[in-house]
């Protein structure tokens, strides 16, 4: 019915004028506006005279059509304060129409009106700027300071040939390498152990999930201080007084095998000393919510596989192994893609514990350099391309993620 | 081995795991707060001091006392015309009388308490009685203290523990940060210190407000998507939904930089509609209300349909009543990331004014320097409201996590 899509209709053409009007008051977009205002202009009566015809109203519809179509067709020239007044025509089209609607009419009418609002806010806050992002990372410094010119994909190229980008990703994929399986599987160590049906359960919970909810701001203070080089726990512990792990640029992997002889350098060094202990206050960070949701996980795994592996003779350990594991996949997947998506735009921790990226930029993450090339030397393009690699790189990941893993998980049926 | 054996001995090591894995995970929480508590001196030691003197409950009545009789026994403060001694005990009284000072800031000119207070030494059994007068007509907060003691006097006991005592030529330097304390004076000292050092007071209203109405405002359009999606049958609907489905794989950092153009343009930078409207719309909201209203038998609708209730009286009065759980886990997250987050209030603001609590917070890690004591009390005051908050809606959280993580 061609009916049903004209309330749908008249809605998004009342929205996306008010949108366009916004616009163009505030300056946000430099586009032939003229054009689009005509556009508008003439898509409101044109809209509204197959609306009349269409909708079985009295007066009070066609009065509702006709405010719509005049301060359409008005355009630009109405004052701001008057730019709800489209919807509002409609509004009263449907209100003068609705009792002689069909059900179908009005669930369009109404289904549109309760997603407008949040649609309107998706428009404006994500889908219309993820494009924007798309677009000005086409620019030569795009910041409005001064004059900028088109340059395709210079910004990517330099970025191609950027090594503090290159030392950001491969921290950044060190980070997640070593910090998502470890969450994952210290987070099924603890909920297999809390799942045993212990004693002071809620006790256990609350101590594991609490970090997750501090805010990683305190958090990284708190562990700041442990690691502090003079008068921290961690060295007073280890008995390593004055090591300064926050300012130790080494990377791991070089320190733990140049004993042997072996020397690792650039990114098989792997994450020097202080990003790791950056790593390590994450796993604790997040531990807990790994925990909850893995808890969940168990306890929906039916208790009747666990009762016929044991008839079959099966051990602790062989139930853990062969039931446990498998039909735990599904939670253990979620968290791996969950975990791979945060921990790749990792930052305030980060931000927090090394301020300036560290010794070396040794600490600098992917997050941590859009924020700088953005926001400490204003430069939105090059910031915008570094955020669409980003967006590219983890897109990519998930996907291969997706191929690769969930081969291997087993859905219950 | 018996079975029975076996058995305990797997008890006792999963016990044994978890926790060893507990003292791990709480840790960082004792550590904090026993910080929090510690005198500068205190924290600033090779060995970690486990129980610092702000937590014995010897020294609370001391403080008490100190308090009620400089001004208050909770709080403490120095009243005009009130007198305060305090007792220092040495084992030889005859190797000279202490020396006593109310030190002054630095770099002042002229200091008021110190003016104003009167310091009388005499002897007393087995030691000294400092007594403090305050002869102006100012009340004062707090009143720090130095004494000199001979070191030739041997070893001395104070009422009130000294918050740091170092070597002076042939004197021990007795410092207090505050001899008339009162008690949560005392215990809350660093506390005190740090909320008047940065206004953390409009640090929390500013989170609170934030994320109070972005829980408000998100929940009502969340509601409305979300219901529209799950129960009534529109044209376009799947190709709208698909959408929101796609935005969801944008991460955060692609829209910093247009999302603060955006609001530079309306003029909305270092405002409370910079940290609230981009965060109103959430998809996550709306994905687990959908999941709610989904659940709801159709019957109930179709009753409300026949009876003649319109579609905003069926979301209204019949859906969003029911999905109060899902609302409640929707709330809890919406106010945990607004309270929460860093990145964003940290681009959007630039006065003080404007500061979440925890952009005052990053500030004050960078301004409170080595005053780990200050520093651990302002981040226990960052996450007391969530923590207290968890402790009264523990089931909610918990529920709400798993829930999320269900598909």
């Amino acid at each position: 019915m061609v009916r049903t899509y004209v309330f749908p209709g008249l809605l998004a053409l009342a929205v996306f004028s008010g949108l366009l009007h916004l616009s163009i008051q505030y300056e946000i977009v430099r586009a032939p506006m003229g054009a689009l205002v005509l556009v508008f202009a003439l898509a409101g009566p044109l809209a509204a005279y197959p609306a009349a015809r269409l909708l079985p109203g009295g007066v009070l519809a066609w009065l509702g059509l006709a405010v719509f179509a005049a301060s359409m067709a008005a355009g630009f020239w109405i004052p701001p304060a008057l730019d709800w007044l489209p919807l509002a025509g409609v509004f009263l089209a449907y209100a003068g129409s609705r009792a002689r609607l069909p059900e179908s009419d009005a669930a369009a009418f109404w289904g549109w009106v309760f997603v407008w609002p949040a649609l309107t806010l998706m428009l404006i806050w994500n889908i219309f700027p993820s494009l924007f992002a798309l677009w000005i990372s086409l620019f030569d410094r795009f910041n409005y300071i001064g004059a900028s010119r088109f340059v395709g994909l210079l910004n990517y190229e330099i970025l191609w040939r950027d090594p503090l980008f290159w030392r950001a990703l491969s921290n950044t994929f060190w980070y997640v390498v070593l910090t998502v399986p470890t969450g994952i599987l210290l987070g099924t160590v603890v909920a297999v152990l809390l799942n045993e049906r212990i004693r002071g359960l809620g006790f256990f919970r609350t101590v594991y999930f609490l970090p997750y909810i501090t805010a990683l701001t305190a958090a990284a203070a708190v562990w700041q201080w442990i690691y502090h080089p003079e008068f921290g726990f961690l060295n007073w512990l280890l008995g390593t007084p004055g090591l300064d792990w926050l300012h130790t640029p080494d990377g791991i992997f070089a320190l733990a095998l140049a004993p042997l002889g072996i020397q690792l350098g650039g990114f098989w060094a792997g994450p020097s000393v202080a990003f790791t202990a950056i790593m390590i206050m994450t796993v604790w960070h997040f531990l807990g919510y790994n925990v909850v949701i893995l808890l969940a996980g168990l306890q929906s795994i039916p208790v009747q596989y666990y009762e016929a592996a044991e008839l079959d003779g099966a051990g602790w350990w062989q139930m853990q192994r062969y039931v446990t594991w498998p039909l735990l996949s599904p939670t253990t997947f979620f968290l791996a893609i969950i975990g791979l998506i945060g921990a790749f735009q990792v930052f305030t921790q980060v931000y927090v514990m090394t301020p300036t990226g560290g010794v070396l930029n040794d600490t600098l993450t992917v997050a941590m350099y859009l924020y700088n090339k953005g926001f400490r030397d204003s430069d939105f393009s090059y910031a915008s391309a570094l955020a669409v690699t980003m967006f590219v790189i983890i897109l990519a990941l998930t996907l291969v993620q997706r191929r690769v893993l969930e081969r291997r998980v087993i859905y219950e049926q | 081995m018996n079975s029975r054996l076996r058995r305990f001995l797997g008890r006792f090591l999963i016990y044994a795991v978890l926790g060893a894995g507990a003292v791990v995970m709480a840790f960082p929480f004792y550590w904090m707060i026993a910080t929090s508590v510690k005198s500068p001196q205190e924290a600033q030691q090779a060995a970690p001091i486990w129980f610092p003197e702000r937590i014995q409950p010897a020294n609370w009545r001391a403080a008490w006392r100190l308090g009620a009789a400089g001004d208050r026994p909770w709080w403490g403060g120095f009243a005009p015309g009130r007198t305060v001694t305090l007792e220092v005990f040495v084992e030889r009284p005859d190797a000279g009388a202490p020396r006593a000072r109310i030190p002054k800031p630095p770099a002042v000119f002229s200091d008021p308490r110190s003016e104003a207070t009167r310091i009388r030494i005499e002897p007393a059994n087995g030691g000294w009685e400092i007594t403090l007068e305050n002869t102006g007509g100012q009340r004062f907060t707090t009143l720090p203290l130095v004494v000199w003691i001979p070191k030739a006097a041997g070893r001395f006991r104070a009422t009130l523990p000294p918050d740091a005592v170092r070597s002076q030529r042939g004197y021990w330097r007795l410092e207090w940060e505050n001899v008339v304390p009162g008690w949560f004076g005392y215990l809350f000292h660093n506390y005190r210190e740090a909320w008047h050092a940065a206004p953390f007071g409009r640090y929390f209203f500013v989170s609170f407000f934030t994320a109070g109405t972005q829980v408000v405002g998100g929940l009502l359009i969340a509601t409305m998507a979300a219901f529209a999606f799950a129960r009534i049958r529109f044209p376009g609907r799947e190709a709208v939904f698909l959408l929101f489905v796609a935005t969801m794989m944008i991460p955060g950092e692609v829209l910093l930089i247009p999302n603060y153009i955006l609001l530079s343009k309306l003029d909305w930078l270092d405002t409370f509609y910079a940290l609230i409207v981009p965060w109103l719309a959430s998809v996550f909201g709306i994905f687990l209300l959908r999941q709610f209203f989904l659940s709801l038998p159709q019957d109930l609708f179709d009753a409300a349909r026949i009876d003649g209730a319109s579609y905003w009286g069926m979301l209204w009065r019949i859906a969003f009543p029911l999905a109060v759980p899902g609302l409640v886990t929707y709330g809890i997250f919406a106010f945990l990331g607004a309270y929460n987050a860093l990145l964003w209030p940290l681009i959007v603001t630039q006065s003080p004014e404007m500061r979440t609590i925890q952009v005052g917070l990053q500030a004050f890690i960078g301004e409170a320097g080595s005053d780990y004591g200050q520093l651990m009390a302002a981040s226990t005051m960052a996450i007391l409201p969530i923590v207290l908050g968890y402790f009264f809606a523990q089931r909610h959280f918990i529920q709400g996590i798993a829930r999320s993580g269900i598909k």
